[in-house]
């Protein structure tokens, strides 16, 4: 099927390879359907795109190349999800919601207590919310700076 | 903003599905239970609101701020580049 873009144009995707995010993203709990979509070759970053909304986008990252032990207990998200996979945690990956200053993309931030859990065997998605975490919502990715 | 009175242990129902206990007071804290069906979400305000905003601004990110964090993050020695195998 065809979807609608606004920073790629259309782009022609498997129908079953669209994420459903049944709670949305918080502050957009009416879009449920994502797809992500590489930035460039060897990007780090991934645009997580809106399949609804042609102008909705985030930009996501995988946690792990910016705090290698991150660690968070996915046991009451698998629960709430019904994704309980006896242990086998493979078809589980985790990205957080990244962020960039206009202009300053060398205060470029991560949030790491609202990371997105994408289940790639159902093809479902869900933003968890972390209350009592050691991590903050702009970690600065680029320490230097 | 409706105000209730409550004792400890007391509740207050919302709905037919909500119930709030007031399970415990500290000095000026004060410890809440919440019983509600698995589709309403429940989340302390301030950790909900920094992550709604973070989305919000995410979703402002423009092609050239990221095409130069990615420079940035390759000179950075943080990585030799990632890939996602899936899709």
């Amino acid at each position: 099927m065809k979807i609608k873009t606004t920073r790629f144009g259309t782009i022609e995707i498997k129908e079953e390879k669209i994420i459903k995010m049944p709670l949305g993203m918080l502050g957009f709990p009416d879009k449920k359907k994502f797809i992500i979509l590489q930035h460039k070759e060897n990007s780090p970053f991934f645009w997580y795109q809106s399949t609804d909304e042609p102008e909705l986008a985030f930009v996501i990252t995988n946690p792990f190349l910016f705090i290698p032990d991150y660690k968070i207990d996915l046991k009451a998200t698998l629960k709430e999800m019904s994704w309980n996979g006896e242990g086998d945690n493979s078809y589980l990956e985790l990205f957080i919601v990244v962020n960039i200053p206009k202009g300053m993309p060398h205060k470029m931030t991560g949030n790491f207590i609202g990371p997105v859990l994408v289940n790639s065997k159902v093809y479902e998605a869900v933003q968890i919310v972390l209350s009592n975490s050691p991590y903050t919502h702009r970690f600065p990715l680029f320490k230097k700076n | 903003m409706l105000i209730l009175t409550r004792k400890l242990g007391e509740k207050i129902t919302i709905g037919d599905e909500i119930t709030v206990t007031l399970v415990e007071i500290k000095g000026t804290q004060v410890k809440l239970g919440i019983e509600a069906p698995k589709h309403i979400e429940i989340h302390r305000q301030e950790i909900y609101e920094r992550i709604r905003e973070e989305n919000l601004s995410s979703s402002d990110i423009n092609n050239s701020d990221l095409s130069k964090a990615i420079a940035l993050y390759k000179s950075s020695g943080l990585s030799k580049g990632s890939k996602r195998e899936k899709n």
